[in-house]
């Protein structure tokens, strides 16, 4: 038994009037610890997979499963880091990363203990008093993801976030994001659509299909960590995912 | 730059003066139709001493503050439950827009059957004539609200009242202040309309009062208070709550 499953996911969308299958029997399982990766072409309906992982949107078909009991809405054992953030501009950084843990009831020393912690974690203890507007992209997705991490949750459920960075903040996130998987030893599901991230990020890759996608295949990427991105050898695990990407077939 | 706009409304001021009290020396109406700017003067500084002016002031300001709260709280109740509640945004959103278009002062005749010359009745008309302009902004933020940052939150265990008090309300403030501040504006026009037509205290009745005694500069001078407290409360309260609003959201 896996720490997440996903059974046999269907998902429809209306298109000009018309039912239209996005999720066509997704099946996904997910160890404890596992840091997963989810490629697939635009529009396959990854990020939608993930929605429904986090309780965020509901499934037409199929259950998930989390220690083997059946979910059916959202809960602070999946958090979601968005992909633009989804930041609160009308708090400061620190009552952004302690949002969650506020709205959960706990007393407002511990709420900053515990994000002194994840502020510090993510090199942003000296924004800690900083508004939204005033940070960078790559520094909004560290708030992001500290605010993740703190609600201390079983799967971290991750949304391209790190699709509108500039390259060099994306490299140095890649490698921060595997010690914070080392560190903290979360359960990760990272949707992507850059291949090379996918290889350096993921113990295992799955690749869905065009739609009505399903997992098509599983990559698993058995390579020492931490790695980075210029690492020659991460080629052949890239090659792979690409070529079972390019082998849709039409639809 | 600042020093310069300020300037340059100090001598539009004076230039209106003075051209006011050209016009009244020229004598080509009579005193008591066309007042000199220092006769209104007089007046205002009358109505100082005699301290008519300043319960006049408190009276009108007082009815505004209380019927300006209820139509912020009723608004924000209804525009959150419209934007939130398509069923209430169906039957109860239609009714909103056809009853904003009904000027407050219409709203009169109905608060003096219902509640009598007192001071609900003109609390009512102050209330009704601004509720649905904040309402309407208050639905319009709620509804552009980011979805994301609803859904960040119910993904972090924020529910019902949490959820409002907590993402709802602040990610629509801006909005929100648009919809305050045209909603003192009806506020300001009902409070003095009521007032006129209720001749129950406040600076309408005053106004009116000038107008029954046929003392123009006293109906002038009322009018330069209304439309002073009106600049004043424009630019210190509102403007100022739009300001920090619109830099702490980043919005400027």
């Amino acid at each position: 038994m896996g720490k997440l499953e996903a059974k046999n996911i269907e998902k429809f969308f209306q298109h000009d009037g018309k039912p239209l299958k996005a999720l066509g029997g997704v099946n996904l399982t997910v160890n404890d610890g596992e840091f997963v990766c989810i490629v697939g072409p635009s529009g396959c309906g990854k990020s939608t997979f993930l929605r429904i992982l986090a309780g965020l949107e509901k499934p037409d078909g199929g259950e998930i499963m989390l220690d083997g009991k059946k979910l059916d809405d959202t809960g602070p054992e999946r958090i979601m880091v968005f992909q633009e953030g989804a930041l609160f501009p009308w708090l400061t950084v620190r009552d952004n990363v302690e949002y969650g843990l506020k709205i959960s009831g706990i007393p407002e020393k511990e709420r900053n203990e515990i994000s002194n912690r994840y502020l510090d974690m993510m090199q942003l203890t000296q924004f800690a008093n900083s508004y939204t507007y005033q940070l960078s992209t790559g520094m909004k997705q560290r708030v992001a993801i500290a605010r993740a991490l703190v609600m201390d949750p079983d799967v971290l459920l991750m949304d391209e976030p790190f699709a509108a960075l500039d390259s060099q903040t994306r490299d140095l996130l890649l490698v921060e994001m595997q010690l914070i998987w080392k560190k903290t030893q979360k359960t990760i599901i990272f949707v992507t659509h850059n291949v090379p991230e996918a290889a350096v990020l993921g113990s295992r890759v799955a690749v869905f299909s065009a739609r009505p996608s399903i997992v098509k295949k599983i990559i698993d990427v058995d390579y020492k960590r931490p790695r980075v991105a210029e690492d020659e050898n991460l080629g052949t695990y890239e090659k792979e995912i690409l070529s079972s990407l390019r082998h849709q077939g039409p639809k | 730059m600042k020093a310069n706009l300020f300037g340059k409304k100090i001598v539009f001021y004076i230039a209106i003066i003075l051209v006011w009290q050209a016009i009244d020396s020229a004598d080509i109406w009579p005193d008591n139709i066309f007042p000199s700017p220092i006769e209104v003067g007089e007046d205002l500084i009358y109505g100082m001493s005699d301290g008519s002016l300043f319960y006049g002031i408190g009276t009108s300001m007082w009815r505004l503050i209380v019927g300006l709260a209820i139509a912020i709280c009723g608004g924000m109740i209804l525009g959150i439950f419209m934007a939130r509640v398509e069923t209430v945004n169906q039957t109860i959103g239609s009714l909103v827009l056809g009853l904003q278009s009904i000027p407050s002062v219409a709203w009169v005749p109905l608060a003096i059957l219902w509640f009598g010359l007192t001071d609900v009745g003109i609390i009512f008309v102050t209330a009704i004539g601004a509720i649905f302009a904040v309402t309407i902004n208050v639905y319009t933020g709620v509804k552009n609200i980011d979805p994301s940052y609803i859904e960040a939150a119910r993904n972090m265990g924020a529910k019902g009242s949490q959820l409002i008090t907590t993402v709802l309300i602040p990610a629509a403030f801006p909005y929100m202040i648009t919809g305050f501040k045209q909603g003192w504006a009806f506020a300001w026009r009902g409070v003095i309309g009521a007032e006129l037509l209720f001749s129950f205290l406040g600076l309408g009745f005053l106004l009116n009062v000038g107008r029954q005694l046929n003392d123009v500069s006293q109906v002038i001078a009322m009018m330069l208070v209304i439309m002073g407290i009106g600049i004043l409360i424009d630019g210190f309260v509102f403007k100022r709550l739009e300001d920090k609003v619109m830099s702490r959201w980043g919005l400027r």
